[in-house]
């Protein structure tokens, strides 16, 4: 294989791992805060990237034409607009939940997202069809030993990295974060120290949703497309990433991320077989990392949770 | 200085009664205790005032203000801090940041780090441990993060819940003589405790509990004599 197309591949992979990543921290910062998998998560991010395309046209008709304004105002209110509504789901659906059965939650977290699918489906003006989402990015490129490496690619991950970044300095070097540690680890001596329960699981929700937002605009200004299906196999990857990084655990979701990224590229790029097969190589790696290590790469015991 | 009064206060789990009928006052600046066995309530009576398991019926005040089945971060927010039974440190945080959690409603930096080093002074111990996780330490260390954890948020009433547990002698002796110098300090004291004698010995007022009521009530004096309080204990 020439070393252009590996370069390709690895670009590649690492925007994927970013997005994975991204989502993947939501999974885990619900399950620390509630103990609660909350299977709407990737069509939360659905819901983020039409809202972003939504805003798109919006900005347009009032005539805005420079890019980077246009991706800012995108990505403040998808962000925000995602945001509350992981929040509303945490405070409607979750918590009074609290104390039922988790599979309840799972049961209806999972109907809530194929609600919200189907209603994008049917409701958005012919939103059974995907939709061109706009390059706003600068495709400028330059030519590294045969592989052209793009400038919008270069953005995006940095974005992303940076993204990753400040909600690891937001969960571990702020008193928000501090009181997130808390509640994760012991919600009711969490209240005792004076801290509101419910609003941080509210602000928790609404951060995690807000992440699944900026990975679901990346994913639009990536390919180009988004569509009201995409939630489901980025939401299934963004799970797995999470489990096999260590359910509970902000840097094993990065790390299940971006591995899971890596194992798609491996599937594409070194095995025998199709390209199409990649998915099916990575999802049975994780089967098997799963009945390695039942807990997690990064086990419970020996991290901290969240 | 200030105090809690609780007013016929009845607190029931699903299907189980705890709290039959308590009214109790808590003394202004003094250390007022409450005995009683495994399964009197004591416990209850704390999660009660703590909006944890909020009261069906009844009253509690601190200083006239109604706290009846607020949320536990009002309660906080009134002046009252607890150090709870068993402990319950966060084990996969350091000692300093127990400590930050213990002052979460203060937003004065300087007189988080203020409080922090007096807690220091206290326990020099935990100043060398600073860092440290807590779930890696030993139960006596523990114990005196949970201590100044309570006063981190410079509460003017401080719930304690059964200190004594799971220590070892030497750490109750010392334990109860900073709990004597907690209220010499001007804070109001609420003690709930299983260890009769040695909980008398500092305390300055005591009610017994049993069976869900208040079986006996007076200065620690009188209780030390009062045959009352060791039949809540032995039937």
């Amino acid at each position: 294989m020439d070393i252009g197309l590996l370069g390709q591949y690895l670009a590649n992979g690492v925007m994927l791992g970013t997005m994975y990543a991204l989502v993947a921290v939501g999974f885990t910062l619900f399950f620390g805060v509630l103990d609660v998998i909350k299977f709407s998560h990737g069509d939360v991010l659905m819901l983020g990237s039409f809202t972003g395309f939504t805003v798109y046209i919006g900005v347009l008709a009032m005539g805005i034409e420079n890019p980077w304004l246009m991706i800012a105002v995108i990505l403040i209110v998808s962000i925000t607009t995602t945001a509350a509504v992981g929040a509303l789901i945490a405070r409607y659906l979750v918590l009074p939940l609290k104390s039922a059965p988790p599979l309840n939650i799972l049961l209806i977290t999972l109907m809530l997202g194929t609600a919200i699918r189907e209603a994008v489906r049917l409701f958005y003006p012919d939103g059974s069809n995907p939709k061109n989402f706009p390059a706003l990015l600068p495709t400028a490129s330059v030519d590294l030993g045969g592989f052209a490496l793009r400038a919008d690619s270069v953005i995006l991950v940095g974005a992303g990295i940076a993204v990753i970044i400040g909600l690891n300095l937001l969960i571990n070097r702020t008193r928000l974060g501090l009181a997130i540690r808390a509640v994760a680890q012991d919600e009711e001596t969490a209240k005792i120290m004076g801290i509101n329960y419910t609003l941080i699981v509210l602000v928790t929700f609404a951060i995690g949703s807000g992440a699944a937002a900026f990975a679901g605009i990346m994913n639009g200004l990536y390919y180009n497309e988004v569509n009201f299906g995409m939630g489901l196999l980025l939401g299934l990857i963004g799970f797995s990433a999470a489990i096999i990084g260590g359910l509970g655990n902000i840097y094993g979701a990065i790390l299940g991320g971006f591995l899971f990224a890596g194992l798609q590229t491996v599937g594409a790029v070194a095995l025998p077989f199709a390209s199409a097969y990649k998915d099916v190589f990575a999802f049975g790696v994780v089967i098997a990392l799963m009945a390695w290590k039942p807990t997690g790469l990064i086990a419970e015991r020996s991290s901290d949770r969240v | 200085m200030s105090s809690i009064k609780i007013e016929n206060v009845y607190t029931a789990y699903d299907k189980a009664d705890v709290l039959l009928d308590v009214s109790l006052e808590v003394v202004p600046g003094k250390i007022t205790c409450l005995l009683g066995s495994n399964g009197a309530g004591k416990s209850t009576l704390i999660r009660s005032i703590l909006g944890l398991t909020p009261p069906r019926a009844g009253r509690i005040t601190v200083d006239g203000q109604d706290i009846t089945g607020a949320p536990t971060h009002k309660v906080i927010a009134a002046g009252i801090a607890c150090i709870p039974e068993g402990r319950r440190m966060f084990p996969k945080l350091t000692v300093t940041e127990n400590l930050r959690l213990g002052a979460f409603q203060v937003a004065d930096e300087a007189l988080i780090r203020e409080r922090m080093e007096k807690v220091f002074d206290t326990f020099p111990r935990l100043a060398e441990r600073r860092d440290q996780l807590t779930g890696t330490m030993s139960g006596g260390e523990q114990a005196m993060v949970s201590i100044g954890r309570g006063l981190m948020g410079g509460p003017r009433i401080l719930l304690i819940d059964e200190p004594s547990l799971g220590l070892s002698p030497l750490y109750v002796k010392e334990n109860f003589r900073i709990i004597d110098g907690i209220r010499d300090s001007g804070i109001t004291v609420f003690l709930v405790e299983q260890n009769v004698r040695q909980t008398l010995a500092i305390a300055d007022y005591g009610y017994v509990l049993s069976g869900g009521r208040v079986v006996a009530q007076g200065t620690a004096e009188a209780l030390k004599d009062d045959k009352e309080v060791y039949a809540a204990y032995f039937g």
